[in-house]
């Protein structure tokens, strides 16, 4: 057996032997390469300007290319979200351009092998397979899964062909799995979607308090400006409430953590305490708020073809009251394991008219079987409290992917959505079909699949084609077997665009060769509402062609080239500017193509050459009319609306047999399924495989120490990997916590399908298992 | 291929780099006086002042010989990206938030490593694993074909006798002294005169730079 030095133990015998060791090579048996150079080099480089490839802050940066390659990254100044800073991944985002694997020519399946093809003939196949599908099994046998990292563009032209053109709503994107709760939590709250803040609440909060989310890993940059920000004024505090202790949760004030799912129960309990001590701001709520409950008991989502739909219903203050009695802090102490005193504290904290509170929050409470009930519970908090889209006063719904908001949520790529509006919607279906110029019939009233409920159809065999771009279902899909073995069984048709091999390239029929970021033009959309512009710096390797591009050459091939007449010099202008009359108005107003291409990124509502910083604040808002201090536009009784939604526990919950939450997210180095960060060597070469994050406790009592291997085994499968006690993580006793960007430890095999009946996002968060040794 | 730039703003001699620079000011082109924007950052000149001030004069003219240009290059994968972290680094790395500060802030001599620290040009960044990520293996994931520029030449003046130029951009590197005084600084680069205080008197930026080239479909 080897022994396992721990790493404080390694640091200091290596600080022994650093005495001896020369200049750069204080750590034995590493050497650095520094960076290979490209031969006979210009040595100018120009900067241009481009929104990070990676997460939903969408930092700008300014990439350096010289002789046809992207060469360096500076952080743009210029760029008001980031000023110049950006994360390790944005650093070096441009060497994900240059894995050596990069799919660079099409393929396809031919007796069970994959062979290289001209890319024509492999949309030829595509175009082929699809109509022939659709003619044999119906409108609805043919899907298109996307990704919050479609550009504006890609997404625009998949919801125009699927839903305008081939009459079926089979639209979906990855972004199911990360913002639905989000979306329905402000169409809930609201009756509008994205936030009402922006970045600058940042730079005005006094208390920013963190619901379930690892900012200083996951939002580098924002939090990096949250604590500026506390250096520079003496009144700033950072709270961190959650299930685990992680790096955000070390580097802020206090640390609170709660038993995983009463999140719920503690957010009634601070409104029970806000009403108990007279907190309550009066005048906002009389004049704005409006108060409604739903159903209970909805259910989880775990079988084929479940359905919900909910039911509000008016209610009084006095019965908003009347429900909140049974959370008394004391009461929730006793479900959440956080004490009365820390639950008064918080409620303290937002209950003082002194103090601007922020809330930030991402995938704790938007992964969660009640995603849409907690959004909604965080609203009512700022609600009571009168604290709203007011600078520094904003609870604050964060993104994790570049364009989920600009792409999922404002195109409207998922089943039930449209450019503008819903499906259901007759008004918003004439207005698709007449800018699509599309028959009006050609739209569906009906929704068809979420995402979940998509891959149990191709399961089932419902669907039969699917294309899946710029995503990696085969590692992402939550009871990952299922969904595995349903791809691949034999009548079932996939495409895959991406750029590099991944498990779900390994189960596609057909490979297309993607462009990838900066080798297309194109738009994200982050988290704040902003609109970000790229031009295509670089060629694209080999035969690789953009997504959107790749959409129009099928459109064309199955006859649509009046819906899709654009010529590839400056297709990306005119999607935008048709994409652009869907959000006319002083509510969703985006700014010209012109503008984007000038700025780093704009905001919308973008109304008179001006951004809007705060919504509902006539202040800010060119859309607010009833001469009030806010205007809660969204709702038709103008009014943001407070939800009694009470704790209902998780699907699964640890039991004798499966002691153990099991908990999964991301590490700063790495990205979604790691399939560009791990082909970058720095990211790769600090955080090279996952791990299990174990509670030093519980390791002791399975008797294994660090880099020791344990079995993690849940209903649905089980998974072997080496342990981590003490790391960059601590998961509380009873819940172990694995990073999914590695493909050889596919965690979702673990995980569960269950999600939230409104939003139908799963929960990644919370499943029991069982441990054994390894 | 990128599109080489027409306008004449690209320094064929590097004796005429500051009237090229002045030229496009006066010539008002977009493209150049954009870069030249990015990488002035003079208004931060307070932090160069306030770190020389807090400096005692021993520390910025003291050497040690640690450090080498070379062993400065192998940190990063293009000039002007973030180091890597080449000692071990507790796995937590984050006990205190200014753990790497208590070193890289002010620098001087570790005993646990047996030479003197570099200093941190932006202690005021405290989220320090936000950019500076340790290594743990030096395996590849899959091969790379990554390729970048060659480091700036130094010792760039455009007369025999004059001050060199200021060859990199000084974003996050507006603090001079702490890279090119003190016995933590890069032998190379190390300056003879560090108890001056106003670097900018005699050293100007000179990053060479491409103009904005939109690219164009062959």
């Amino acid at each position: 057996m080897t022994i396992q030095l721990d790493r404080r133990r390694f640091i200091l015998s290596a600080a022994a032997t650093s005495a001896i060791a020369s200049a750069g090579a204080l750590f034995p048996g590493i050497s650095f390469g520094g960076w290979p150079k490209v031969t006979g080099n210009s040595g100018l480089v120009s900067w241009q300007k481009a929104p990070c490839r990676f997460c939903g802050t969408g930092c700008g940066v300014l990439v350096g290319v010289m002789d046809g390659r992207a060469v360096a990254v500076k952080g743009d100044p210029n760029c008001s979200v980031n000023k110049g800073l950006c994360c390790v991944k944005g650093y070096h985002s441009v060497q994900a351009l240059y894995g050596s694997d990069r799919l660079t020519t099409a393929k396809i399946r031919k007796n069970g092998e994959m062979v290289e093809v001209p890319i024509k003939e492999a949309l030829d196949l595509v175009a082929e397979k699809l109509q022939e599908t659709r003619d044999k099994h119906g409108k609805d046998s043919v899907a298109i899964y996307g990704s919050g990292q479609w550009t504006i563009p890609d997404g625009y032209v998949a919801s125009k062909l699927f839903k305008g053109c081939l009459g079926t709503n089979n639209v979906e994107a990855n972004a199911r799995l990360c913002m639905a709760s989000a979306v329905t939590g402000f169409m809930t709250s609201f009756g509008i979607d994205e936030p009402m803040g922006c970045y600058e609440d940042i730079d005005h909060a006094n208390v920013f308090i963190s619901w379930g989310n690892n900012m200083a890993e996951m939002h580098p940059v924002l939090f990096s400006r949250m604590l500026a920000n506390r250096e520079r004024r003496t009144n700033v505090k950072i709270i961190d409430f959650a299930t685990r202790m992680t790096r955000s949760s070390q580097a802020s004030d206090t640390s609170i953590l709660f038993k995983p799912q009463t999140d719920l129960a503690v957010a009634n309990a601070i409104c029970h305490e806000i009403i108990a001590n007279g907190w309550v701001n009066w005048n906002f709520v009389n004049e704005h708020v409006s108060f409604h409950k739903g159903k209970t008991n909805i259910g989880y989502g775990t079988e084929d073809h479940f359905a919900f739909t909910d039911q509000d219903e008016a209610i009084s203050f006095e019965e908003y009251k009347k429900f909140l009695e049974d959370y008394t802090p004391e009461k929730v102490e006793r479900i959440s394991g956080v004490s009365a005193r820390d639950i008064k504290y918080l409620a303290a904290l937002y209950g003082d008219p002194a103090l601007k509170v922020t809330s930030f929050w991402c995938m704790g409470m938007n992964q969660h079987t009640r995603g849409t009930w907690i959004n909604n519970l965080v609203y009512n908090i700022h609600l009571l409290v009168g604290k709203i889209s007011t600078p520094g006063n904003s609870p604050f719904s964060l993104t994790g992917q570049p364009s989920a908001c600009g792409t999922v949520r404002e195109v409207g790529t998922l089943t039930h959505a449209l450019p503008h509006g819903v499906v259901m919607n007759e008004h918003d279906r004439q207005m698709a079909a007449e800018i699509w110029e599309v028959p009006v019939e050609n739209i569906d009233p009906k929704p068809t699949y979420h995402t979940v409920e998509m891959f149990r159809a191709l399961d089932r065999g419902d669907i039969k084609f699917i294309w899946i771009q710029v995503t990696n279902p085969m590692v992402t899909m939550p009871n990952l077997k299922r969904y595995r073995n349903g791809a691949m069984k034999d009548d079932r048709f996939i495409v895959v665009s991406d750029i590099y091999p991944t498990p779900t390239t390994d189960i596609a029929d057909v490979i297309l060769p993607a462009a990838m970021w900066i080798e297309q033009e194109g738009m994200f959309g982050n988290s704040e509402r902003r609109t970000q512009h790229f031009a295509q710096i670089l060629d694209p390797p080999g035969e690789a062609m953009s997504d959107t591009w790749q959409i129009i050459e099928v459109a064309r091939r199955l006859g649509f080239e009046k819906q899709f007449p654009w010529s590839q010099d400056n297709y990306i202008e005119k999607i935008w500017e048709e994409y652009r009359r869907f959000h006319s108005g002083p509510k969703h107003e985006m700014a010209s193509y012109k503008i984007l291409t000038e700025r780093s990124g704009v905001q919308w509502p973008f109304v008179g050459g001006k951004e809007t910083r705060w919504r509902f604040n006539p202040e800010y808002d060119p859309a607010c009319t009833n001469g009030k201090t806010f205007d809660f536009y969204g709702k038709k009784d103008n009014r943001a609306w407070i939800w009694a939604r009470p704790y209902e526990p998780a699907a699964e919950s640890p039991d004798s047999e499966y002691p153990f939450w099991l908990n999964t997210g991301r590490v700063i180095e790495h990205w979604h399924t790691g399939t560009m960060t791990r082909r970058i060597p720095v990211l790769h070469n600090a955080v090279p495989s996952s791990y299990v994050e174990l509670h030093p406790e519980d390791a002791a009592q399975l008797g294994v120490v660090n880099g020791e291997k344990v079995k993690i085994i849940s209903r649905r499968g089980d998974i072997t990997m080496p342990v981590q006690i003490n790391g960059r993580g601590v998961p509380p006793r009873g819940m172990v916590f694995v990073p999914f960007f590695d493909e050889s430890y596919l965690i979702n095999e673990v995980t569960l399908d269950a999600f939230c009946p409104i939003s139908k996002q799963p929960d990644y968060k919370k499943c029991a298992v069982r441990l054994e040794k390894a | 291929m990128m599109k080489q730039p027409e306008k004449g703003h690209k320094p064929v001699a590097h004796a005429a780099i500051a009237l090229c620079l002045l030229g496009m000011f006066l010539t008002g082109t977009e493209a150049f006086s954009a870069d030249t924007a990015y990488d002035d950052f003079d208004n931060q000149a307070k932090k160069r002042f306030a770190a020389r001030r807090a400096t005692p004069e021993i520390y910025t003219t003291a050497d040690s010989g640690d450090r080498n240009l070379a062993g400065f290059y192998e940190l990063r994968q293009y000039p002007g990206s973030p180091p890597r972290i080449p000692h071990p680094v507790d796995v937590t790395f984050s006990g205190n938030e200014t753990d790497c500060l208590s070193c890289h802030g002010k620098g001087g001599y570790s005993a646990e490593f047996g030479k003197f620290v570099p200093v941190t040009p932006h202690p005021e960044n405290t989220l320090c694993y936000q950019c500076h990520v340790p290594v743990v293996t030096e395996e590849p994931f899959v091969a790379s074909n990554w390729q970048s520029m060659d480091p700036p030449r130094l010792g760039r003046s455009s007369l025999s006798s004059s001050p060199p130029t200021i060859p990199h951009s000084l974003q996050l590197r507006e603090n001079c002294i702490s890279c090119h005084t003190g016995p933590g600084a890069v032998a190379e680069i190390r300056v003879t005169h560090a108890a001056r205080g106003d670097c900018r008197q005699c050293h100007v930026p000179a990053v060479e730079a491409d103009g904005l080239s939109v690219f164009k479909r062959k």
